[in-house]
């Protein structure tokens, strides 16, 4: 099969599955109604549901899932490494400090409609990718080795920031920071969304037009220099518009785990190694999976929401590690 | 014969040490070129100079008699190929999609591969020898194995002149003797001119027309094999006693203790 028809096959099949899942996340909830009665002749309720709670959260959903799906198969081939994802790099670390210290601070007033803690999330995910990238740069050239490890460190280093102030606050910012830390797509109505879609959209589509050459850079910096890749330029423009895209995302809903890291593997176990194919097909795999994790979350013991993190790293890991066991080649490097 | 490529005055150096001191060489169109050196001479710095990966401090190349630099990248890798010493593959591609990567020069942005590409990447994969490795994953075959898919891969861009850093360091002697020979196959069918660097002395000798000796970032020596690999210039190169022998019409080296 030649790789447009691959792609066409794979990429309308998981846009099936995702209409499929999403439709099932807006029947499903405490609140039991039907999507197609609700809005043909729903009462007001029903239809406040649907249109102001569950559609908002499942688009949500599918916004963090496909961008932290897309974004970690983008750092995973800058990186040349299996392991990068927002998470390696701090950028997570750097959104829950700066969502803490809001919480801790009690800045309660937004501007442009973003609240304080987003902005600050948003604010410090951003300068900790600048720092990581400013300290593992030797030479003009990003060491990924470095970069790596200064991502890690940068994670470490917040987390006891993150406890320390954790220590000193009272019982309900604590409780408001874990929950803030755990990653919840709480959201109501449309206001969030489309302001994350001003980064999320750009950034998501400068990964898209980069994916042919993500493969050559996948051949090492020489052989992609000698095939017309402008290596450092790629490197710059990847680790940007990752960054945009995912400090983005994760100052809405907190880091969510896991789906930047396993979702491209489990792609690639799939589908072959083509970035051309995994990147876009990311995208809609990824929002699948979050949509799906969340409807789990939220009906699983209803009324009680479980945080859909927890879903996300018990879900994914499992079946990871069995794809892992079942596929002992060389499919992964 | 007009030169192919022609290097005037190349100066080069990685922070502050100077690994080029002024190198100038000429290469006529559809030689093949062996670069010889000890460790450390500027050999790969030179190759990668010469395909356009890195800039030179000073001096410029010619590519027929234009300067080089002032095409951009994607037109540069239509005419001349790269094969490196050490080979990444950060992802498991198979070996035809590793291949047609060498026809990302002729391929737009958004566009997917055409029948005419795979059709090129059938005939290289046949012209090298590796049809039966296509659907292979290339993390899941030899290092030989690899060098041949390499070579493919450079083949498919249609480069005029191919330049390789030590091809056969990790090949066993059989498949040094069948890339030696695919590449002169290459050289005589396809007119490709063919620089490589090589430790080999043996294949040095046996298969590249012209030679030159690179020593401390300056050209030591140059010209035909024969004239070139002699006791004398070997021994000041690799600083340890080399003798020279010829049997059967055949150029033997022997290092001595």
């Amino acid at each position: 099969m030649n790789t447009r028809r691959k792609f066409l096959i794979s990429f309308a099949s998981l846009f099936i599955l995702w209409i499929v899942i999403s439709v099932i996340g807006l029947h499903s909830g405490t609140y039991k109604l039907s999507p197609l009665d609700t809005i043909f002749n729903g009462d007001e309720l029903s239809k406040s549901i649907l249109y102001n709670i569950r559609l908002p959260r499942i688009l949500l959903a599918t916004l963090a899932g496909g961008t932290l799906a897309v974004t970690g198969a983008a750092l995973q081939a800058l990186f040349r490494n299996p392991l990068a994802s927002p998470f390696t790099l701090g950028i997570s670390g750097g959104a829950s400090l700066g969502a803490l210290l809001a919480i801790r601070l009690g800045l309660a007033a937004g501007v442009l409609g973003f609240s304080m803690v987003t902005l600050s999330a948003f604010a410090f995910s951003i300068v900790t990718m600048l720092f990581v990238y400013s300290v593992s740069k030797v030479g003009g050239v990003v060491a990924t080795g470095r970069l790596l490890l200064a991502g890690v460190v940068a994670n470490f280093l917040y987390s006891a920031i993150v406890l320390f102030i954790q220590f000193f606050s009272n019982f309900t910012q604590s409780l408001q920071s874990m929950r803030w830390i755990m990653g919840s797509l709480d959201v109501v109505g449309y206001g969030q969304i489309i302001k994350t879609l001003i980064f999320i959209v750009p950034g998501c589509l400068i990964l898209f037009s980069l994916t042919k050459e993500m493969n050559i850079f996948g051949m090492g910096d020489d052989v992609a220099s000698s095939l017309g890749v402008d290596v450092r330029r790629l490197e710059r423009k990847i680790y940007f518009a990752t960054s945009l895209a995912a400090g983005a995302i994760i100052a809405v809903t907190g880091p969510i785990g896991f789906i930047g890291l396993i979702i491209p593997h489990i792609l690639r176990m799939i589908l072959g190694a083509d970035n051309r194919i995994i990147v876009p097909c990311s995208f809609l795999f990824g929002a699948s999976f979050l949509t799906a994790a969340d409807t789990i979350s939220r009906t699983v013991i209803s009324p009680v929401e479980i945080p859909v993190g927890i879903i996300t790293a018990a879900i994914g890991g499992i079946f990871f590690l069995w794809l892992l066991m079942k596929t002992k080649k060389e499919v992964i490097v | 014969m007009e030169p192919i490529i022609e290097c005037k005055d190349i100066e080069f150096s990685y922070n502050h040490a100077q690994v080029l001191n002024g190198i100038s060489i000429s290469i006529n169109k559809g030689d093949m070129i062996g670069v010889l050196g000890a460790n450390g001479a500027g050999k790969s710095t030179l190759l990668k100079i010469i395909t356009g990966i890195l800039e030179p401090k000073s001096g410029n190349i010619r590519f027929k008699g234009e300067k080089l630099l002032t095409r951009n990248k994607r037109e540069i890798a239509k005419i001349i190929a790269y094969i490196p010493q050490d080979q990444v593959f950060a992802f498991p591609f198979t070996v035809t999609e590793v291949i047609l990567l060498g026809r990302a020069p002729y391929i737009g942005r958004f566009e997917f591969e055409r029948d005419i590409d795979r059709d090129i990447c059938s005939r290289a994969m046949e012209t090298v020898g590796i049809s039966h490795l296509q659907h292979k994953l290339i993390t899941a075959i030899s290092a030989g194995e690899r060098q041949l898919v390499s070579l493919a891969r450079a083949l498919v861009q249609q480069p005029e002149v191919m330049i390789l850093d030590e091809p056969a360091t990790f090949l066993d002697v059989k498949n040094k003797t069948s890339l030696m020979k695919i590449l002169s196959k290459l050289k005589i069918e396809n007119g490709i001119t063919i620089i490589a660097a090589t430790h080999d002395i043996f294949s040095a000798l046996w298969h590249f027309d012209n030679i030159k000796v690179l020593k401390d970032g300056n050209i030591y020596a140059e010209g035909k094999t024969e004239d070139v690999i002699t006791s004398d210039i070997l021994s000041h190169v690799y600083d340890i006693n080399v003798t020279v022998k010829k049997e059967n019409g055949k150029l033997f080296v022997f290092p001595e203790d």
